[in-house]
């Protein structure tokens, strides 16, 4: 569970608005076709809800359709492109040419994937003039250039300097060296051939096969230059035609080539032909050869697991797949950051648009989910009741209040109260409905009962500094004692609150919190039960979590779009737009009748084996 | 950091509270206090160390003449270091010589139990998860969350806005938007906070937060 318990998520009902429903009770194996989709119960434990179910501060919401908004249902604008590491703006000019990753001396272990630093290996008894060599250390595992043979003489420009570099201190040939050795490469072998057909001896100079086999980087040169050759050689005039799908045509080539080189020259030519494939390593063609397997077979014989590389090594490598052993590792380009402006799917608004500047982490919109729909919260009554203990134990570990409740051990068959908090973050009143299935899904069946199903809940008000600061404000009982927490609830049942049917447990100015009785099931079948073959519990399917609908009804000024403004500011800390609606309110304009509803999923915590 | 005020406050209290409305804990250890200063509403709960003792050893050369005291820790306002954790400034090793450098952390940041730090800076809304390693001179930029259990490489630069975790830690995704946001639901009761429990947000204001710290 990436959080701990208890937590609420929200789905956001895009993920399958259509799909039909899922039986509530698995044990009751006829799904009703005709269920109505008010009827339909939300299963957590659905893997499609896997996709639907946030934490309330990733949604968004939208104003126009008045709708929440999840990762999946807002389309992202990059913004500005970053290193993560150096905190440069990359322009994205710079990114269509050299990639998404930093030019700059940032990079990235290729064993641990820690950011490198640049270290000197200066010798203090013989200094030299630059403070060099130096090499690319990972601060973590210690892993460094060293271990490949590569160092620098500078140590800026570290990307320019391990271009130049192979690994075991070797040059790397530039471009333009390759094409060069290309043009050599094959002006010797058409020699050759012309030798051959003449018939005569080889003669001497021309022996120089023992160049070593072609690298990863040189066939890929090779095959690139061969694809621009014949491209040139052919007509461009179909180079963009749609239905042209065949592999071999210059179309596809095109294309293919637009894909990975940056400049593209346009050459108009007619009559398109058929393209042939590369037929030598000159043109970039690779052979599979089975020496270089029984190589690889020996040397992992002769040293051993250790000297090779672990999948997501070898994976994040992403300039040599052919690579297997750890003396082939290279340093790996830290990978670009953006920041990006998300739009709403349906209208096309935005809904989140970050300023600039990459220093800066102020939104110029951000219209977030939980200004707009209430916040749900649970506790265990347990919880709120000794508050005298809480002093200390705050001090221990402020995230975990008393030791009391073990949210991590609910046991199995006996009745817990749980509260349930709702806050409102709208201007107005709010009618609330909840509901919720009575048995959980999944294996383990708990019983769960919301004492107080339909209650109001407060408007909220702008008075959030005046009731911290100000001497009595209405409901400043309440949120004196938020400091507190649950201080207020003192003695628990005795002042006053009641686990009643029917009956709230407490509000406040714009809260309302509801007492939730579960019975967690059992993970077994009693002993008197019938012994039905019950297998092995799944990873966390002992983790109680209950599905809550929740609906809310309440009126709004028409006008509503100024509240939109307002938090449209972006600004921190809550109470954003307070202003515009709290205006709005008192004009008197007309009201419409608002309704939302929206499941959640509340993590009420794990059950215990019996 | 700000004296303790005149009147001693009740005496068998965990914490003793400044002028400035910092709470420090009795059994917390601070070393070179000279060296540290607290922003105000700032909490050292118990069995922390700070080693404000470790400071910049080079001597800053002052226009008044006076000698300065330098400072090696600087804790900005509402910030909140839980139980057992350590707050060392990140030092390098130059000709044979340990340097100290100061490190800077911000406001409104969650400092989990039992952490070590000695990053360089730490920028406001950090949220820093219980057991975390960060080694020296990493940066955290603003509105960053930490999860438990992590090690944060020497000199990591973790971008604001980012989730990181893991050993080492990798940036595994973002806050989201509405980090750190308590939202109009925010005040009275029990938990406004995502985890239920919390009267405070991870990421927001912990003005709250230090309120119910006594
Ligand atoms: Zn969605
Ligand atoms: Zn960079
Ligand atoms: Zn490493
Ligand atoms: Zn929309």
């Amino acid at each position: 569970m990436a959080q701990p318990f208890p937590y609420t998520y929200y789905s956001c009902d895009c993920y399958d608005s259509k799909v039909t429903s899922i039986p509530a009770n698995r044990s009751s194996q006829q799904p009703q076709p005709d269920q109505d989709e008010d009827e339909r119960n939300f299963d957590p434990r659905n893997p499609r809800s896997n996709f639907s179910l946030y934490p309330i501060e990733q949604l968004l919401y939208c104003e126009d359709c008045q709708q929440i908004r999840c990762p999946r249902c807002v389309s992202e604008e990059t913004q500005n492109w970053y290193c993560p590491s150096c905190l440069f703006e990359v322009p994205s000019s710079v990114i269509k040419s050299d990639g998404h990753r930093c030019s700059r001396n940032c990079y990235n272990c290729p064993v641990c994937m820690s950011a490198m630093t640049v270290s000197s290996l200066e010798n203090p008894a013989e200094p030299s003039p630059t403070g060099g060599p130096y090499i690319l250390a990972c601060p973590y595992c210690h892993w460094s250039t060293v271990e490949t043979g590569i160092e620098f003489e500078k140590h800026t420009g570290i990307t320019a300097q391990l271009s130049r570099v192979a690994n075991g201190g070797k040059h790397l040939p530039t471009q333009k060296e390759r094409e060069r050795e290309r043009d050599r490469r094959k002006e010797l072998e058409n020699r050759r051939s012309r030798d051959l057909l003449s018939g005569s001896e080889d003669s001497p100079g021309l022996n120089r096969d023992d160049d070593g086999p072609l690298t990863h980087e040189d066939l890929y040169s090779n095959l690139m230059a061969f694809y621009k050759a014949q491209l040139a050689a052919q007509s461009s005039s179909s180079m963009y035609s749609p239905h042209d799908l065949s592999f071999a045509s210059p179309s596809s080539y095109s294309r293919l080539l637009l894909s990975y080189s940056t400049s593209s020259k346009k050459q108009k030519r007619d009559k398109p032909s058929q393209m042939r494939e590369a037929a030598s390593p000159l043109e970039g063609l690779v052979l599979h050869d089975p020496t270089t397997d029984t190589a690889a077979i020996d040397r992992i014989r002769r040293e051993g697991w250790s000297s090779t590389l672990s999948p997501a090594q070898k994976l994040s490598q992403t300039n040599h797949p052919t690579i297997r052993f750890t003396d082939e590792l290279r340093p790996m380009a830290s990978i670009l950051c953006t920041k990006r402006g998300k739009r709403c799917r349906s209208c096309r608004q935005y809904l989140s648009k970050p300023e600039s500047k990459i220093t800066s982490t102020r939104y110029k919109i951000k219209l977030l989910a939980l200004n707009h729909i209430p916040r749900l919260s649970l506790r265990a009554l347990s919880s709120v009741s000794t508050p005298t203990a809480r002093p200390s134990s705050i001090s221990s570990m402020p995230s975990s209040q008393n030791p009391e409740f073990d949210y991590n051990n609910l046991r199995p068959g006996i009745p817990t109260h749980f509260l349930l908090h709702l806050s409102n973050p709208l201007f107005d009143k709010i009618r609330v409905t909840l509901a919720t299935p009575s048995v959980t899904p999944g294996r383990i069946q708990s019983r769960v009962t919301i004492l107080c199903p339909q209650f109001e809940v407060g408007a909220n008000t702008d008075v959030w500094d005046d009731a911290l600061t100000g001497p009595g404000g209405g409901v400043s009982a309440a949120s004196g004692g938020a400091g507190a927490g649950g201080g207020k609830y003192g003695g628990g049942a005795s002042e006053g609150h009641q686990i009643e049917a029917g009956k709230i447990w407490d509000r406040g100015r714009n809260w309302t919190t509801v007492v939730l009785e579960v019975v967690p099931g059992f993970a077994k079948p009693l002993a008197g039960a019938d012994k039905e073959e019950v297998g092995e519990l799944d990873e966390d399917e002992d983790v109680l979590e209950i599905p809550i609908f929740v609906r809310l009804e309440f009126e709004a000024d028409v006008g509503v779009e100024e509240r939109g403004l307002g938090d449209s500011r972006g600004s921190r800390g809550g109470g954003g737009g307070a202003g515009g609606a709290g205006g709005g309110a008192g004009s008197g304009e007309t009201r419409e009748k608002r309704e939302e509803a929206f499941w959640t999923v509340v993590g009420a915590g794990r059950i215990a084996d019996v | 950091m700000s004296r303790p005020t005149a009147r001693k406050p009740a005496p068998k209290g965990e914490y003793i509270e400044t002028d400035s409305g910092n709470k420090v804990s009795r059994r917390s250890a601070i070393t070179g206090t000279a060296n540290i200063t607290l922003g105000g509403r700032t909490v050292i709960m118990a069995d922390v160390h700070l080693r404000g003792d470790l400071h910049p050893t080079r001597s800053v050369p002052s226009s008044s003449g006076k000698e300065v005291t330098p400072t090696s820790i600087s804790i900005g306002r509402c910030t909140v270091v839980s139980t057992g954790s350590v707050i060392k400034p990140p030092s390098r090793i130059s000709r044979g010589q340990v340097h100290y450098y100061p490190m800077k952390i911000g406001d409104n940041v969650f400092i989990g139990p039992n952490s070590t730090i000695s990053a360089i800076s730490i920028s406001s809304h950090v949220h820093v998860g219980a057991n975390t390693v960060i080694h020296p001179f990493a940066i955290i930029k603003e509105n960053v969350k930490i999860l438990p259990n992590s090690v944060v490489p020497a000199q990591m630069v973790i971008p604001s806005g980012s989730v990181v975790g893991g050993r080492p830690a990798k940036v595994i995704g973002e806050v989201g938007e509405g980090w750190g946001v308590s939202g109009g639901g925010a005040g009275g009761g029990l938990g406004v906070g995502g985890g239920g429990e919390k009267s405070w947000v991870e990421g927001g204001d912990l003005r709250e937060l230090v309120r119910s710290i006594k």
